[in-house]
């Protein structure tokens, strides 16, 4: 067998043997990179991407559900249609999302949260319908039990959902490293099967005084591009992926968490006044839940400097701010109520109907938010539609170009080799 | 191919006798608690003060109105045009916000609406200043209010720091229990039974003291309520006019035994303001000699109570 090698056709069978060996290796290596990371942007937008989208979802959904049933308790029983009809959708949006979490999780930590969450749902509603009764009949008691959903809701579910969430989102986060890292592998093999082939192809032309071969230059070209395709589609998929990241997810994040925060501290100023003075700590954590809203440097803050070069973005943002401040300076005025004892005019500022209400200017934080959310999760949806196309008929293309460069270096040769039997 | 599917099936066959591995440890339903919704701050074991009882005073002896003018007691209010009175807004019938009003009502808003008008007159202008029962010292000596009406009992460790008007109810601890339970007394509670109570009140060390039964404590005392309804506690034990106000809104519970304690109400004042204390003292006599009181006490009292009720008769110290 090495006899062989020391005449001329068995060294060019030697030469495409390695070349073929390294574009194969390439070859396979590169389409199964671009399939995986595929593979994984699939997963990004759909598993844990629906995952961390269902827990983000419930996190809102609860907190909208428990600031609107505080608040609807101080209309004495009698809610306007808007505030129920709010009610039912969060706790639908809530069961939805606890259903399609239930369908997602992975982890055995995160279905101990999905099902503790599911144990305390039906807990927390029948509380809530509890104090809707009572209220109804004109009992105070109704009070308490609006009050112990809420802190079911405080102590217990809402920081289930933020776990479920903080694991979702570490999930992602894996993820979208795998899908942006680079194919090393493949791209050092299609060097070395290249650097072969121009060394095959020097060799040859001081063994047979020929400049070309055209088989191995078609393999040469042939190769070039398969690199550059390679090279391409992953930069560009890694583009994306983290585009989506930065426009899309990031910011959703953030502005999940501003709603979020308004909504529990909604929440607290509803409780204030149900608990007729008896919950001192309902105050500390409205202000801890405003601050965390709306203080320099906090979330508001945060979603501006995010949004800054985004008119459409950044006009919402402001909306929001000037809401929340309406809404910090009735607050305060309701505080001075309650504690001067003018409790209807107090809950008449933060329940009325009128424009000026407190229910007014939140709604309109609110609504500024969610407009903004669904602005950015357009944006995710289309970064991550971009990273697949970048990566469709990758694979495919690839595979036909080191088949392409294969049968080309092999043909090249054998026409060489050929001559020395002719 | 056949050597594979015959590794298969016995490798389905030694899943069957080892019966585990169909359902991995890691894939089981996961072990959820039962939830049990409770109030924060909720106490089961409440450390009982030991601290022996100041019996130092007649804690029922007020200040004799003599020849006290409204006059008087106006000046000594905070600002002459209103009156500020600290009261309950969730203590059901004696000071709780009507749900459906969102007003203020109850039998110490009656007394005390009373006792304003005596001083301002009928078009009197009220601040009712809703106040937890640990703020009511404060707020009168940092003149928050003029005076606290709010199931105050007049004892010797807090006449230390007030001034109190003579007697205007006279309330005891009792019992709250379900109907059903056949608890009838005091004397039946046994060392496994739950009973609640606010925190910070005196009915915790009375109860540990006189019964067999484990208190537990909450910081709002209507937090008890929920937890009798859900089966987490036994009993409630407090003042008598507070668990009327919670027996009236549950028609499978009711106030059960003797009254085991004294709780005097009084209005409370600044300590040293002697000259406001003295004309409420005779606002309140005349509240009782026309029937102001009794009215009142009908209105709220007479039936959850379920005795007919008569004012207490006054005592002064000079």
């Amino acid at each position: 067998m090495l006899a062989a090698l020391r005449f001329t056709p068995g060294q060019l069978r030697g030469v495409l043997a390695v070349v073929g060996a390294l574009i194969l290796g390439a070859g396979i290596t590169g389409m199964t990179a671009i399939l995986a990371k595929s593979a994984v942007i699939e997963e990004t937008t759909s598993q844990s991407g629906r995952l961390s989208v269902a827990a983000l979802s419930l996190y809102q959904a609860l907190s909208q559900a428990d600031a609107t049933a505080a608040s609807s308790y101080l209309t004495a029983g009698t809610p306007s249609d808007e505030m129920n009809e709010t009610y039912r959708e969060a706790m639908r949006d809530a069961t939805v999302a606890l259903a399609t979490a239930a369908g997602e999780v992975k982890t055995p930590a995160d279905t101990a949260l999905v099902a503790e969450l599911n144990a305390r749902m039906p807990v927390y509603t029948g509380l809530v319908e509890t104090a809707r009764t009572f209220n109804r009949l004109g009992e105070p008691v109704g009070a308490t039990y609006q009050e112990q959903a809420s802190t079911l809701m405080r102590e217990e579910m809402l920081p289930k959902a933020h776990d479920l969430q903080e694991n979702s989102l570490g999930q992602l986060n894996e993820s979208r490293s795998d899908a942006a890292a680079f194919p090393w592998a493949a791209a050092a093999l299609a060097a070395a099967a290249l650097g072969t082939l121009v060394w095959a192809q020097m060799w040859l032309s001081r063994k047979t005084n020929r400049v070309f071969n055209l088989g191995l230059v078609g393999s040469t070209v042939l190769l070039v591009a398969f690199a550059g395709w390679l090279a391409m589609a992953s930069l560009a998929s890694a583009s994306h992926t983290n585009r989506s990241h930065e426009d899309g997810s990031a910011p959703l994040e953030l502005l999940a968490q501003a709603e979020i925060t308004a909504q529990q501290a909604r929440a607290e100023e509803s409780l204030l006044l149900i608990a007729r003075g008896e919950d001192a700590k309902a105050a500390e954590r409205f202000e801890e839940h405003f601050k965390a809203l709306a203080d320099p440097g906090k979330l508001l803050d945060k979603l501006d400097e995010v949004f800054a070069g985004d008119p459409e973005l950044s006009k919402n943002i402001d909306t929001a701010r000037e809401a929340a401040e309406t809404w910090r300076a009735g607050h305060d005025e309701v505080v001075k109520l309650a504690q001067g004892g003018q409790y209807t005019d107090a809950v008449a500022l933060v329940v009325g109907e009128s424009d000026t209400s407190l229910w007014a200017s939140f709604t309109t934080l609110n609504d500024a938010l969610t407009e903004a959310t669904d602005i950015s999760a357009d944006r995710f949806a289309e970064a991550t539609n971009d990273a697949q196309r970048s990566l469709s008929g990758a694979a495919a293309g690839l595979a036909a170009l080191a088949l392409g460069a294969l049968i080309s270096a092999a043909v090249g040769i054998q026409l060489r080799v050929a001559e020395y039997y002719a | 191919m056949i050597r594979h599917q015959l590794r298969l099936a016995a490798a389905a066959a030694a899943c069957l006798v080892l019966a585990a591995c169909s359902q991995p440890a890691d894939m089981g339903p996961p072990e959820v608690d039962v939830p049990t919704p409770l109030p924060s701050g909720i106490n089961f074991s409440p450390e009982i003060e030991t601290e022996p009882v100041d019996e130092s005073c007649s804690p029922l002896a007020s200040y004799n109105p003599g020849a006290a003018t409204a006059e008087q007691a106006k000046a000594q209010l905070d600002n002459q045009d209103q009156i500020s009175i600290g009261v309950s807004q969730s203590t059901n019938l004696m000071g709780y916000i009507d749900p459906a009003t969102n007003v203020p009502s109850g039998f110490d808003i009656d007394i005390a609406t009373a006792v304003a008008h005596s001083i301002l007159g009928p078009d009197a202008t009220i601040r009712w200043v809703p106040m937890t029962s640990g703020e009511r010292e404060g707020a009168v000596n940092d003149d928050r209010v003029d005076m606290v009406v709010r199931t105050m009992t007049m004892n010797c460790k807090r006449w230390a720091n007030v001034e109190f008007s003579a007697e205007y109810f006279h309330a005891g601890q009792r019992l709250l229990v379900p109907k059903a339970s056949g608890i009838e007394s005091l004397a039946d509670l046994a060392d496994d039974h739950l009973v609640c109570t606010g925190d910070g009140s005196t009915s915790v060390r009375t109860i540990a003291e006189q019964s067999e039964a484990q208190a537990v404590t909450v910081p709002d005392f209507n937090d008890c309520l929920i937890l009798l309804q859900q089966g987490t506690v036994d009993a409630i034990t407090s003042d008598d006019t507070i668990l009327a106000g919670m027996a009236v809104q549950d028609p499978t519970l009711h106030v059960v035994g003797e009254a085991f304690s004294q709780e005097p109400y009084g209005i409370a004042f600044q300590k040293g303001n002697t000259d406001l204390a003295r004309y409420v003292n005779k606002a309140l006599a005349e509240i009782i000699a026309n029937g102001t009181w009794q009215t009142a006490y009908d209105k709220w009292l007479k039936g959850p109570l379920g005795v007919a009720g008569a004012p207490p008769s006054p005592q002064y110290r000079d």
